[in-house]
Protein backbone atom coordinates (compact mmCIF):
# COMPACT_ATOMS: atom_id res chain seq x y z
CA UNK A 1 0.00 0.00 0.00
CA UNK A 2 3.13 2.33 1.00
CA UNK A 3 4.67 1.63 -2.11
CA UNK A 4 2.03 2.24 -4.25
CA UNK A 5 1.18 5.52 -2.58
CA UNK A 6 5.00 5.85 -2.72
CA UNK A 7 5.52 5.65 -6.69
CA UNK A 8 2.43 7.66 -7.18
CA UNK A 9 4.06 10.22 -5.41
CA UNK A 10 7.41 10.01 -7.26
CA UNK A 11 5.37 10.02 -10.78
CA UNK A 12 3.39 13.03 -10.02
CA UNK A 13 6.36 14.67 -8.52
CA UNK A 14 8.66 13.67 -11.50
CA UNK A 15 5.83 15.03 -13.79
CA UNK A 16 5.68 18.42 -11.89
CA UNK A 17 9.33 18.92 -12.16
CA UNK A 18 9.23 18.05 -16.19
CA UNK A 19 6.38 20.75 -16.19
CA UNK A 20 8.53 23.07 -14.14
CA UNK A 21 11.28 22.29 -16.16
CA UNK A 22 9.69 22.97 -19.99
CA UNK A 23 8.32 26.35 -18.51
CA UNK A 24 11.72 27.77 -19.11
CA UNK A 25 11.84 26.67 -22.66
CA UNK A 26 8.61 29.00 -23.64
CA UNK A 27 8.77 30.95 -26.01
CA UNK A 28 6.75 33.45 -27.45
CA UNK A 29 7.01 34.65 -31.16
CA UNK A 30 5.22 38.03 -30.34
CA UNK A 31 8.35 38.64 -27.88
CA UNK A 32 10.66 38.84 -30.37
CA UNK A 33 11.91 41.82 -32.16
CA UNK A 34 12.00 41.10 -35.59
CA UNK A 35 12.59 44.44 -37.32
CA UNK A 36 12.80 47.85 -35.29
CA UNK A 37 14.70 50.39 -38.04
CA UNK A 38 16.17 53.70 -36.92
CA UNK A 39 15.36 56.78 -38.70
CA UNK A 40 17.53 58.22 -41.06
CA UNK A 41 19.63 60.46 -40.41
CA UNK A 42 21.58 60.79 -43.80
CA UNK A 43 20.84 63.72 -46.65
CA UNK A 44 17.99 63.60 -48.64
CA UNK A 45 18.05 61.71 -52.18
CA UNK A 46 16.90 63.66 -55.25
CA UNK A 47 15.13 60.40 -56.44
CA UNK A 48 12.61 60.34 -53.75
CA UNK A 49 11.38 63.66 -55.29
CA UNK A 50 10.99 61.94 -58.88
CA UNK A 51 9.15 59.00 -57.74
CA UNK A 52 5.56 59.74 -58.94
CA UNK A 53 6.95 61.12 -62.23
CA UNK A 54 4.81 59.65 -65.35
CA UNK A 55 7.12 60.21 -68.03
CA UNK A 56 9.53 58.19 -65.96
CA UNK A 57 6.72 55.57 -64.36
CA UNK A 58 6.58 55.51 -68.24
CA UNK A 59 9.40 54.95 -69.23
CA UNK A 60 10.58 51.94 -66.76
CA UNK A 61 7.02 50.25 -67.97
CA UNK A 62 8.36 49.94 -71.47
CA UNK A 63 11.68 48.70 -70.12
CA UNK A 64 10.22 46.02 -67.83
CA UNK A 65 8.06 44.93 -71.11
CA UNK A 66 11.37 44.55 -73.18
CA UNK A 67 12.04 41.84 -70.35
CA UNK A 68 9.40 39.51 -71.70
CA UNK A 69 10.37 36.66 -74.35
CA UNK A 70 10.11 37.85 -77.91
CA UNK B 1 3.78 52.70 -57.26
CA UNK B 2 6.42 49.71 -58.51
CA UNK B 3 8.27 47.84 -55.74
CA UNK B 4 11.61 46.98 -57.29
CA UNK B 5 12.78 43.40 -56.95
CA UNK B 6 15.55 41.10 -58.56
CA UNK B 7 14.86 37.48 -59.80
CA UNK B 8 16.99 35.24 -61.31
CA UNK B 9 15.54 32.16 -63.32
CA UNK B 10 17.71 29.27 -62.21
CA UNK B 11 16.69 27.56 -65.47
CA UNK B 12 18.02 30.09 -67.60
CA UNK B 13 21.21 31.07 -66.33
CA UNK B 14 24.30 30.51 -68.36
CA UNK B 15 27.08 31.19 -65.62
CA UNK B 16 28.57 33.42 -68.14
CA UNK B 17 28.77 36.24 -65.49
CA UNK B 18 28.02 39.36 -67.71
CA UNK B 19 25.54 40.85 -65.03
CA UNK B 20 28.61 41.14 -63.13
CA UNK B 21 30.59 42.57 -65.75
CA UNK B 22 27.85 44.53 -66.69
CA UNK B 23 27.21 46.41 -63.19
CA UNK B 24 31.51 46.64 -62.39
CA UNK B 25 31.69 48.37 -66.26
CA UNK B 26 28.46 50.71 -65.37
CA UNK B 27 29.02 51.79 -62.02
CA UNK B 28 33.11 51.70 -62.37
CA UNK B 29 32.75 49.55 -58.86
CA UNK B 30 36.68 49.28 -57.50
CA UNK B 31 38.77 46.25 -57.43
CA UNK B 32 37.70 43.91 -54.46
CA UNK B 33 34.24 44.93 -54.72
CA UNK B 34 31.15 42.61 -56.02
CA UNK B 35 28.30 43.98 -56.17
CA UNK B 36 26.50 41.26 -58.19
CA UNK B 37 28.04 37.44 -58.59
CA UNK B 38 26.49 34.38 -59.86
CA UNK B 39 26.68 31.54 -57.44
CA UNK B 40 26.36 27.80 -58.99
CA UNK B 41 25.24 24.88 -57.28
CA UNK B 42 26.86 21.47 -57.69
CA UNK B 43 29.39 23.39 -59.78
CA UNK B 44 30.56 20.35 -62.82
CA UNK B 45 28.07 17.80 -61.95
CA UNK B 46 25.22 18.03 -64.27
CA UNK B 47 22.41 19.75 -63.81
CA UNK B 48 23.90 22.36 -62.29
CA UNK B 49 22.04 25.87 -61.21
CA UNK B 50 23.56 29.11 -61.44
CA UNK B 51 21.97 32.42 -60.09
CA UNK B 52 23.12 36.10 -59.91
CA UNK B 53 23.28 37.28 -56.55
CA UNK B 54 23.18 40.90 -55.24
CA UNK B 55 21.25 43.21 -52.62
CA UNK B 56 17.62 42.10 -53.16
CA UNK B 57 16.13 45.14 -51.71
CA UNK B 58 14.73 43.49 -49.12
CA UNK B 59 10.89 45.03 -47.71
CA UNK B 60 12.15 44.16 -44.41
CA UNK B 61 16.14 45.36 -44.82
CA UNK B 62 17.73 43.41 -42.18
CA UNK B 63 20.92 45.77 -42.74
CA UNK B 64 18.73 48.94 -41.74
CA UNK B 65 17.70 47.31 -38.58
CA UNK B 66 21.24 46.75 -36.86
CA UNK B 67 22.62 50.03 -38.74
CA UNK B 68 24.03 51.77 -35.49
CA UNK B 69 24.42 54.99 -37.71
CA UNK B 70 20.86 54.66 -39.37
CA UNK B 71 22.33 55.71 -43.15
CA UNK B 72 20.24 53.43 -44.43
CA UNK B 73 16.49 54.20 -46.19
CA UNK B 74 14.30 52.79 -48.81
CA UNK B 75 12.76 54.50 -51.67
CA UNK B 76 8.96 55.21 -52.78
CA UNK B 77 10.33 52.08 -55.09
CA UNK B 78 11.10 50.02 -52.58
CA UNK B 79 14.87 50.38 -53.34
CA UNK B 80 17.66 49.97 -50.44
CA UNK B 81 19.97 52.57 -50.30
CA UNK B 82 22.07 54.28 -47.86
CA UNK B 83 24.33 57.54 -47.38
CA UNK B 84 27.98 56.30 -47.29
CA UNK B 85 28.61 59.98 -45.72
CA UNK B 86 26.89 58.16 -42.76
CA UNK B 87 28.47 54.81 -43.10
CA UNK B 88 31.55 53.86 -40.31
CA UNK B 89 32.12 50.66 -42.09
CA UNK B 90 31.50 48.66 -39.01
CA UNK B 91 30.20 45.86 -41.01
CA UNK B 92 26.87 44.98 -38.97
CA UNK B 93 24.90 44.97 -42.33
CA UNK B 94 27.31 42.22 -43.43
CA UNK B 95 26.79 39.82 -40.86
CA UNK B 96 22.93 40.66 -40.99
CA UNK B 97 22.70 40.43 -44.59
CA UNK B 98 20.80 36.93 -45.69
CA UNK B 99 22.64 37.61 -49.34
CA UNK B 100 26.37 38.69 -48.34
CA UNK B 101 25.30 42.02 -50.23
CA UNK B 102 27.38 44.66 -48.74
CA UNK B 103 31.23 44.88 -49.39
CA UNK B 104 34.01 46.83 -48.26
CA UNK B 105 36.61 48.39 -50.11
CA UNK B 106 39.51 48.55 -48.23
CA UNK B 107 41.67 46.04 -46.37
CA UNK B 108 44.13 47.53 -44.68
CA UNK B 109 45.69 47.37 -41.51
CA UNK B 110 43.87 46.96 -38.15
CA UNK B 111 40.80 46.09 -39.77
CA UNK B 112 39.60 49.31 -41.75
CA UNK B 113 37.16 48.26 -44.14
CA UNK B 114 35.80 51.85 -45.58
CA UNK B 115 32.83 52.83 -46.51
CA UNK B 116 30.02 49.68 -47.26
CA UNK B 117 29.31 49.57 -51.00
CA UNK B 118 26.73 47.42 -52.10
CA UNK B 119 23.63 47.11 -55.16
CA UNK B 120 21.90 50.26 -55.59
CA UNK B 121 19.66 48.96 -58.22
CA UNK B 122 21.39 51.71 -60.17
CA UNK B 123 19.78 54.28 -58.39
CA UNK B 124 22.50 56.22 -57.09
CA UNK B 125 22.70 58.05 -53.84
CA UNK B 126 21.58 60.43 -51.86
CA UNK B 127 23.29 63.21 -53.61
CA UNK B 128 22.06 65.19 -56.85
CA UNK B 129 20.64 62.56 -59.72
CA UNK B 130 23.56 61.68 -62.00
CA UNK B 131 26.10 64.41 -60.35
CA UNK B 132 29.67 63.31 -60.65
CA UNK B 133 29.81 62.88 -56.48
CA UNK B 134 26.93 60.47 -57.12
CA UNK B 135 28.77 58.44 -59.70
CA UNK B 136 32.16 58.53 -57.53
CA UNK B 137 30.14 57.23 -54.63
CA UNK B 138 27.70 55.39 -55.47
CA UNK B 139 27.75 54.60 -59.16
CA UNK B 140 24.89 54.94 -62.36
CA UNK B 141 21.28 56.33 -61.50
CA UNK B 142 19.65 54.60 -64.29
CA UNK B 143 16.32 54.69 -62.46
CA UNK B 144 16.13 58.69 -62.84
CA UNK B 145 16.47 58.00 -66.29
CA UNK B 146 13.66 55.67 -66.82
CA UNK B 147 16.36 52.91 -66.92
CA UNK B 148 16.38 49.27 -65.42
CA UNK B 149 19.43 48.35 -64.08
CA UNK B 150 22.38 47.06 -66.03
CA UNK B 151 22.84 43.99 -65.26
CA UNK B 152 19.56 42.67 -66.04
CA UNK B 153 19.52 44.81 -69.04
CA UNK B 154 22.38 43.31 -70.35
CA UNK B 155 21.30 39.83 -69.50
CA UNK B 156 21.33 37.51 -72.66
CA UNK B 157 18.87 34.45 -71.78
CA UNK B 158 16.60 37.39 -69.77
CA UNK B 159 17.39 34.93 -66.40
CA UNK B 160 17.80 37.87 -64.46
CA UNK B 161 14.54 39.97 -64.25
CA UNK B 162 14.56 43.40 -62.33
CA UNK B 163 11.66 45.59 -61.92
CA UNK B 164 7.85 45.96 -60.09
CA UNK B 165 8.01 42.97 -58.12
CA UNK B 166 4.39 42.26 -59.44
CA UNK B 167 5.39 42.15 -62.84
CA UNK B 168 8.54 40.62 -62.33
CA UNK B 169 6.39 36.97 -60.81
CA UNK B 170 4.31 37.71 -64.23
CA UNK B 171 7.19 37.01 -66.34
CA UNK B 172 8.31 34.37 -64.36
CA UNK B 173 4.60 32.48 -64.04
CA UNK B 174 4.43 32.66 -67.60
CA UNK B 175 7.56 30.61 -68.55
CA UNK B 176 7.20 27.99 -66.15
CA UNK B 177 3.76 27.67 -66.97
CA UNK B 178 5.57 27.34 -71.08
CA UNK B 179 7.91 24.83 -69.72
CA UNK B 180 4.71 22.83 -68.96
CA UNK B 181 5.56 22.81 -64.97
CA UNK B 182 4.65 24.54 -61.98
CA UNK B 183 6.59 27.33 -59.91
CA UNK B 184 9.40 25.48 -58.14
CA UNK B 185 10.65 28.38 -56.55
CA UNK B 186 8.05 27.95 -53.20
CA UNK B 187 5.91 25.30 -53.09
CA UNK B 188 5.17 21.22 -51.90
CA UNK B 189 8.17 19.81 -53.68
CA UNK B 190 11.31 23.08 -53.00
CA UNK B 191 10.43 22.43 -49.43
CA UNK B 192 10.04 18.56 -49.49
CA UNK B 193 11.73 17.45 -52.40
CA UNK B 194 9.80 15.53 -55.48
CA UNK B 195 8.02 12.14 -54.43
CA UNK B 196 7.67 12.62 -50.57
Amino acid sequence: MVSVFGSRLAKMAALGLLVFTLTGCYESASDVTLYEPGVYKGSDDPLLNQAGSAEREDALRERFGGQRDR
Amino acid sequence: MARMKFLCDAERCIECNACVTACKNENEVPWGVNRRRVVTINDGVPGEKSISVACMHCTDAPCAAVCPVDCFYTTDDGIVLHDKDLCIGCGYCFYACPFGAPQYPQQEAFGVRGKMDKCTFCAGGPTANNSNDEYAKYGANRVAEGKLPACAEMCSTKALLAGDGDMVADIFRERTLRRSGRPQTWGWEQAYGAGV
